[in-house]
């Protein structure tokens, strides 16, 4: 029996599955993209804030299938409920806003149409897309290529690729194939919880919560979802509580300085997930294999977010192959490291500085001392001056 | 926090958001999930760091011990 070959395999169809495959496909790749989900996006485990930067700079089409409300700036709080309002639409009133000719800062996306969207610019720059597949493993075989096993619905595929690419999400089963240590530290994943709700007002901003009392190690939001509603949550880091991320959302709507704000919330979905407060992974590559997104931790240590880092990360690993493959040297772990060195010089080196300055940010015992400064790091991280705010 | 009998979690599935925290705390091999995306309830866990525990917002992995005599069964 022959097995279908491709250049690239992909498994996950998120942000840096279906960019990198698309780049890929784009360039003229034989590029097979499985996830295992019947509808990309959901469970949804994310807030779907983005840039719009960052959507212009990766190539993504801005459209309303996807777009839920547009963002203008920033509203910082400290735990007491003083702010910082960092509002493009005051700080560049001729550039930002709502009216014909301006523009926006930013979205918050519907990840079902955001990630269906991007899987639809996949498939259309060539690549193959199945869905309901799921990947059970990989070796490799001695003319340097690999056999990937699938499952499609109910049967079991063998296919060979040259690489293969994680982009399995934080819960990477693909870099723990290849014996990559992915899992994270517990002092480093935010477990994080969020309602969608009806009947609380919001005005273009995304605001951002800081202070112990309400998300110890982490944070809490209360974000634009369009259509009137807003998306309200919170991560914290298990050690430094004995509640859960449950208990503390709770608390916030009910006791913060907002709780006449959401005392009429209504809540419309319930939304979770673990967002790394943690550095890249150090080794993201592995023979026949490279790992993207959230498998390899691509994701902002301050903020948790992950879209944009994971757009950029799917156009770096996509360019570094597409260089790579017509070189038609062997896809060895030695030769892949390439493509680490290259995403460290253009994001990585960067995400490590902003993990730097977290881990000292928490490393502080003194909580109101520790509070004032993940305030202040916060404000000066959107501020427009700010040397990170490209990512 | 940590023991060293083996245990088997149990998740409560109606609770649980699909969030995949477990999965990404879990210190395991490859393959100790569930069919839904959490860690493994069909095996015993012999680490049994429960970090898993820790880690899920709405606190609905819970476990009981297996002691050897019933693992190896």
């Amino acid at each position: 029996m022959t097995f279908p070959e491709y250049d690239v395999v992909i498994i996950g169809s998120g942000p840096a599955g279906a960019t990198t495959a698309r780049i890929l496909a784009g360039n003229g790749f034989q590029t097979l993209l499985v996830d295992k989900r019947q509808e990309l996006g959901a469970p949804i485990q994310c807030s779907g804030a983005v840039s719009r930067h960052a959507l212009e700079e990766t190539g993504v089409p801005i459209s309303t299938e996807y777009i839920q409300e547009a963002i203008y700036g920033f509203g910082i709080y400290n735990q007491e409920g003083r702010a910082n309002f960092i509002d493009y639409r005051k700080l560049k009133p001729d550039e930002y806003g709502s009216e014909a000719g301006k523009k926006p800062l930013g979205f918050v996306v519907d990840r079902r149409r955001f990630d269906r969207f991007l899987l639809t610019q996949a498939e259309r720059a060539g690549a193959e897309t199945w869905l309901k597949t799921e990947g059970l493993g990989y070796s490799l075989l001695p003319n340097g290529k690999c056999e990937v096993r699938l499952r499609r619905f109910n049967e079991e595929i063998k296919v060979k690729a040259r690489v293969l690419i994680g982009a399995d999400g934080l819960q990477s089963q693909v870099g723990r194939w290849a014996g990559l240590r992915t899992h994270i530290k517990i002092t480093e994943l935010a477990s994080c919880l969020q309602f969608v709700v009806d009947r609380v007002e919001t005005d273009g901003l995304l605001e951002i919560i800081t202070g112990h009392d309400w998300a110890p190690g982490g944070y809490a939001w209360v974000f634009p979802k369009g259509h009137g509603y807003a998306e309200i949550g919170l991560g914290v880091i298990p050690t430094l509580t004995d509640k859960n991320a449950q208990w503390h959302l709770d608390r916030f709507l009910k006791d913060s300085f907002f709780k006449d704000r959401f005392s009429d919330s209504r809540i419309l979905e319930i939304q979770g997930g673990g967002v790394p407060l943690a550095s890249p992974l150090r080794t993201q590559y592995a023979d026949n294999l490279i790992l993207v997104g959230d498998a390899a931790r691509h994701v902002n240590p301050i903020t948790g977010g992950g879209i944009h880092t994971a757009l950029s990360g799917g156009i770096i690993a996509g360019k570094f192959l597409s260089q790579f493959l017509l070189s038609g040297e062997e896809p060895s772990k030695e030769n892949l490291k390439g493509y680490q060195d290259a995403w460290l010089e253009k994001l990585g080196n960067k995400m490590w500085k902003l993990y730097e300055e977290k881990t000292a940010i928490f490393k502080l015992n003194d909580k109101a001392e520790r509070d004032q400064k993940l305030f202040e790091t916060m404000s000066s991280y959107f501020h427009p001056e700010s040397e990170y705010k490209k990512i | 926090m940590s023991s060293k009998t083996p245990v088997l979690f149990q998740i409560g599935w109606n609770a649980c958001i699909n969030c995949g925290a477990c999965v990404a705390i879990c210190p395991q091999e490859a393959g100790f999930i569930s069919d839904f995306d959490t860690i493994a309830v069909d095996r015993p866990c012999d680490i049994a760091c429960m970090l898993c525990e820790d880690i899920c917002p709405v606190t609905t992995i819970t476990h009981t011990e297996v002691h050897s005599a019933k693992a190896k069964k």
